[in-house]
């Protein structure tokens, strides 16, 4: 609650203070302290010290969970002001604007992470689109970013659309707008959903999956992430695939949960598609920016297996996963934007040249890639432990895994391109603070995956 | 404690080296630190007190997982050879000059730690952990400091045993869920009651992992290329003590938890790798690089030992076992060699070899003993080690052991032409450039010859240390 | 004979709510609206003369002849106001269920629409400190 007030109230005073402060410096600090005291009233969330205990006719919930996950999403937020506070600000006219957009988003996943009704999911996921939209095309002089915005937009709403039918069958058939299916009164087993409300959960589930880029729904993807500011696709590609996420996680793994075999087997097909078309696609990819976007789907097809699966594991595994994706990904961007050719090539001998930012981006990696120690290997195990004990085909796990093989290829090619081979890359210059916050990011990955339940998942215990 | 130490030091001192700015004192500094690994190694094998060889902490409790350690007989003689192995290493190239030394040397003692972990560990995760963390290292060092096709051929390396190791993975995972206990210590999976079915799945599972890792032929065509493209200085822990990773894996995770499914495919098993040992023979043969003749010939060594892993007789069992420790012995024996070769003349094609005995005496010599050994001439330690293996294949099935036994034939062919072809003949006009070892290959060579003729005289020390590997495995088949 | 009046069938419809018969007017409804699309196309296209000159078969745009590139900078002031009419004028359409309704909701209801124009003013004053309603720059 108290995290869905200040930031929209934060929203505002980023705002305007872009007009009251010309001074362009302190846009990130502004937005750094801005974060922190969404972090604090996140605390009090947790702790119910909180504004209002309003629940707006019980159409959102702040319970343990969302609670817990949006301490994540501000967590990764406040890294990746960090990391990226200087490139946002050179981006177009100003920071201001696009960190007012950031808080509005940062509102859309707070509802997307507690809704309880299909309307604030709605709400929730085009708080979240729209500013977006505006983010995507906000270096107006690039064509490419135009492109990437109009494509985005015009994809985006007509997925909006989709939605929006199916949660219409949904009400048609149930007359109910809660996310948990009404037992309607002929025709409902308790594992499936009547005809017309399983249309509407097909229907939702596509335009989520839109929405999280799985295949097939996934060829808005790699042309706007590509044609985006590089910072802004580190946003998208992170924060804000965590926050639709947890709507997509909320809506199928909380409310749909019981009716799965309304959805399981497209859930399947879904899972199976992300994962062969996101690897295998990246593995031919020439630009590390492409190769990323790519990346992310393919990481989303072992995030989906946590929505299959839907048991405890997954549940706990879902907050490890993101936190650990998010954090290495933002990590990765970090040198991507500030590599002058995103290509492969464009990193050769950048161990030599800055060595301590290829270390820091090759942990990273190696947690993309799930080599044990790094919060990403433990979200992968998580993942496949759910789906083995939710007794999903054991075809999926060994399948998801020889995936995890044939990522490795893709992401050891920048090592390699980093260790292995001479050159000399052209770079942005590279702050010591920079250097500071990702040897903490590293960190925080490195602890993910060696005290899990230390770092992140105790809390969830005790909430 | 005494466990966590044999884990703790190296990864200690490796991350310490990262930092140590000269060159020297990075050398130094490693070369004290894989000292103190192997006192604390042979202490370990001598110390009969229980306690002090096993290490219990929690680590990932909720996950069923818990950091334990322990030493059994296999462990202890693979600790041991892991210990060894790194000061063979480290005084045999200490006048070997590497660029980025603090950063090979860190990776080195970092690579010895995940092998300690990977021979030490009883709890499958922990296991899992290691057996990755014993790969990370490896790569980065064959990948920076090899041959010219390094990167290619390493990455292939790195992607066969990672797609190996994340089936082991999932096999670890299936049987995880299907514990009754929810755990990954060892002794609930010997407890393990398992139908013949699960079985079978989850025994291919692991199986893939450990044979891309020893490795069993069709799986194996990682193994020459990375031999030849790595540093030799790698190449000796990759072939002496990494293959070793894949055998304990059998012998400690496959065979106890898996006793049907190693009946019923036993015979698969046994046929892939005695097929292996024939062709790699047959291909070794046919090298003129020293390297990749010596990898091959570790290809047909690895097939024999796997072969009697699979016969399930206590006699091969027990071969195989003492023949972990001597195997890696005698090849890192043979490495050191090489490698002197490789160092002064620039080439290790035996095309461009000979006469070696007349300018380089001593080398000749202690190439002939090391090759001797690696046929497994009597009196060496490599023979006791392969008798029982071959009399455990002769009790699984006289055949196997008849098309096996020709390897031995084979084995003594291309050893023996290759000690004709570089040490006999006339000097040409690169070999007469070539001066004899140094004093501290000398020393280290002369200590290799001293295990391979203690243990070859005197084995019982071997058996006894691991005796207790034999009954555990025994009483679980 | 309810059915083709596009009026629900009673009888079913008491008996249970969520048979598909009662969403055959919209089917219905659906056909005939396909079925005047496709039936004025084709009788035009049948119908009518058909006289290919040049002058017809060349790319409109606004009577004027096509030339040059699409992406010329233009000013967008006049697109921008109205935009933000629509906004604004949307958004009023909110106080009507509140003129209706505002006896019964009392103090709580004035509060939330005290906020809801709170909100709107932050907007407004946001606009024109940008200076998107300048006309003149």
């Amino acid at each position: 609650m108290n995290v869905l007030i200040l930031s929209i109230f934060w929203g505002i005073v980023m705002m305007f203070s872009g007009i009251a402060l010309k001074k362009k410096g302190i846009a990130t600090g502004l937005a750094i302290a801005g974060v922190l005291i969404l972090l604090l009233g996140n605390l009090g969330d947790m702790s119910t010290v909180v504004i209002t205990t309003s629940t707006f006719n019980d159409m959102l919930a702040f319970r343990g969970y969302n609670v817990l996950f949006i301490s994540i999403v501000l967590v990764a937020t406040l890294m990746y002001f960090l990391v990226s506070g200087r490139e946002i600000e050179n981006v177009g006219t100003g920071g201001f604007d696009y960190y007012a957009l950031i808080f509005f988003v940062l509102t859309g996943i707070v509802i997307a992470s507690s809704f309880n009704n299909l309307l604030m999911l709605f709400l929730g996921i085009e708080i979240i689109s729209i500013p977006l939209y505006i983010l995507t095309g906000s270096d107006k002089k690039n064509l490419k970013s135009n492109e990437a915005s109009l494509k985005y937009f015009l994809m985006g709403s007509f997925s909006t659309g989709i939605m929006l039918l199916g949660i219409a069958f949904i009400y048609g058939d149930s007359g109910s707008l809660a996310i948990v299916p009404a037992p309607s009164p002929f025709g409902f087993s308790f594992t499936s959903l009547p005809t017309l409300s399983a249309v509407g959960a097909l229907l939702l589930m596509f335009s989520l999956a839109f929405k999280v880029s799985a295949a097939p729904f996934h060829f808005w993807t790699p042309d706007v992430y590509d044609g985006a500011p590089t910072v802004f696709t580190s946003f998208m590609a992170t924060i804000v695939k965590a926050g639709t996420f947890i709507a997509f996680f909320r809506m199928f793994a909380g409310g749909f949960a019981s009716v799965q075999g309304s959805w399981g087997l497209a859930m399947q097909v879904i899972i199976f598609l992300t994962l062969l078309i996101g690897n295998l696609t990246a593995v031919f990819q020439q630009s590390a920016k492409r190769m990323m976007s790519y990346s992310s789907i393919a990481q989303a097809g072992f995030m989906l297996l946590a929505i299959y699966a839907h048991n405890d594991m997954a549940k706990e595994g879902f907050l490890v996963y993101t936190a650990a994706y998010v954090l290495a990904t933002i990590g990765v961007f970090a040198l991507l934007s500030r590599v002058a050719d995103p290509g492969f090539q464009g990193f050769n001998g950048l161990a030599k040249k800055e060595p301590l930012l290829a270390a820091t981006t090759t942990i990273c990696l190696l947690s993309l890639a799930g080599i044990p120690l790094t919060g990403g290997f433990l979200g992968k195990y998580y993942m496949l432990v759910a789906t083995a004990k939710a007794g999903g085909p054991f075809w999926l796990v060994i399948f998801a895994v020889i995936c995890a093989a044939i990522s490795i290829y893709y992401y050891f090619r920048l090592i390699i391109a980093m260790y292995f081979k001479e050159g000399n890359p052209e770079m942005a210059p590279v702050s010591r603070g920079l250097k500071f916050w990702l040897v903490v990011l590293c960190v925080l990955i490195l602890a993910l995956g060696i005290f899990p339940y230390e770092v992140l998942l105790n809390n969830l215990l005790s909430l | 404690m005494l466990a966590l130490l044999l884990i703790l030091i190296p990864v200690a001192t490796g991350l310490a080296t990262f930092f140590l700015k000269q060159g020297n004192a990075a050398k130094l500094f490693s070369l004290l630190s894989s000292l103190a690994t192997l006192g604390i190694s042979i202490g370990a094998a001598i110390c009969t007190d229980k306690s002090a060889k096993s290490f219990q902490a929690p680590f990932l409790t909720n996950l069923g997982s818990s950091f334990s350690l322990s030493l059994d007989g296999m462990g202890t003689i693979l600790v041991l050879l892991t210990g060894i192995s790194l000061v063979l290493v480290f005084i045999s190239t200490y006048k070997n000059t590497y660029k980025d030394p603090s950063r090979y040397y860190a990776l080195m003692l970092l690579s010895q730690a995940g092998l300690m972990g990977v021979f030490l560990a009883t709890d499958g995760l922990l296991f899992y952990f290691f057996w990755e963390l014993a790969l990370i290292p490896v790569y980065f060092l064959c990948s920076g400091w090899g041959g010219e096709r390094r990167i290619a051929v390493t990455f292939k390396f790195f992607i066969y045993t990672f797609i190996g190791s994340l089936l082991m993975l999932v096999g670890l995972i299936y049987l995880y869920v299907l514990n009754p206990g929810q755990s990954f210590s060892l002794t609930s999976l010997y407890a393990m009651k398992l139908s013949p079915d699960q079985q079978s799945v989850l025994f291919w599972l692991f199986f893939v992992a450990f044979a891309i890792k020893m490795p069993i032929w069709p799986l194996h065509t990682w193994q020459p290329d990375t031999y030849e493209q790595s540093p030799t200085s790698v190449t000796m822990i990759l072939s002496g003590v990494m293959v070793k990773m894949g055998l304990l894996g059998v012998i400690r995770w496959v065979l106890p938890i898996f006793p049907y499914a190693v009946h019923e495919y036993g015979h698969v098993v046994i046929g892939l790798s005695v097929v292996g040992m024939i062709y790699a023979s047959l291909v070794a043969m046919k090298q003129d690089d020293l390297k990749r003749m010596i990898a091959y010939s570790s290809i047909a060594h690895i097939g024999l030992m796997c072969a009697a892993v699979f016969s399930v007789s206590e006699l091969g069992l027990q071969g195989v076992l003492v023949q972990l420790f001597n195997h890696g012995v005698n090849i890192i024996g043979l490495w050191i060699v090489v490698d002197a070769i490789e160092q002064k003349l620039g080439t290790r094609k035996m095309s461009e070899l000979g006469g070696l005995a007349i300018t380089a005496p001593s080398l000749a010599i202690l190439l002939v003993i090391m090759s001797l050994a690696n046929v497994a001439l009597p009196l060496t330690n490599a023979f006791i080690g392969e008798f029982l293996m071959f009399n455990g294949l002769y009790q699984f099935s006289a055949w196997y052991m008849a098309v096996a036994g020709l390897s031995i034939i084979l084995g003594a062919v291309y050893t023996l032409r290759m000690v004709q072809k570089v040490i006999y003949g006339d000097t040409n006009s690169l070999t007469k450039t070539m001066t004899d070892l140094s004093l501290n290959q000398k020393l280290i060579l002369a200590g290799i010859t001293v295990l391979i003729i203690l243990y070859g005289v005197n084995p019982q020390p071997l058996f006894k240390m691991t005796m207790d590997t034999v009954h555990t495995v025994a009483q679980h088949i | 004979m309810d059915v083709l009046l596009l009026q629900a069938v009673k009888s079913v419809a008491t008996a249970d709510v969520n048979s598909s018969i009662n969403y055959l007017p919209i089917v219905l409804q659906l056909l005939v609206a396909i079925g005047i699309v496709v039936l004025m196309m084709t009788g035009t296209h049948l119908l009518g003369p058909k006289r290919k000159t040049e002058d017809k078969l060349k790319n409109f745009e606004s009577g004027i002849d096509a030339v040059g590139n699409a992406r010329q900078p233009m000013a967008i002031k006049y697109f921008l106001v109205a935009i933000l009419f629509v906004l604004f004028d949307v958004e009023v359409i909110f106080f009507y269920p509140y003129a209706v309704n505002f006896r019964a909701l009392g103090w709580e209801g004035f509060l939330a629409v005290l906020g809801f124009v709170g909100f709107f003013l932050v907007g407004f004053i946001y606009i024109i400190k940008k200076g998107a309603l300048s006309w003149e720059d």
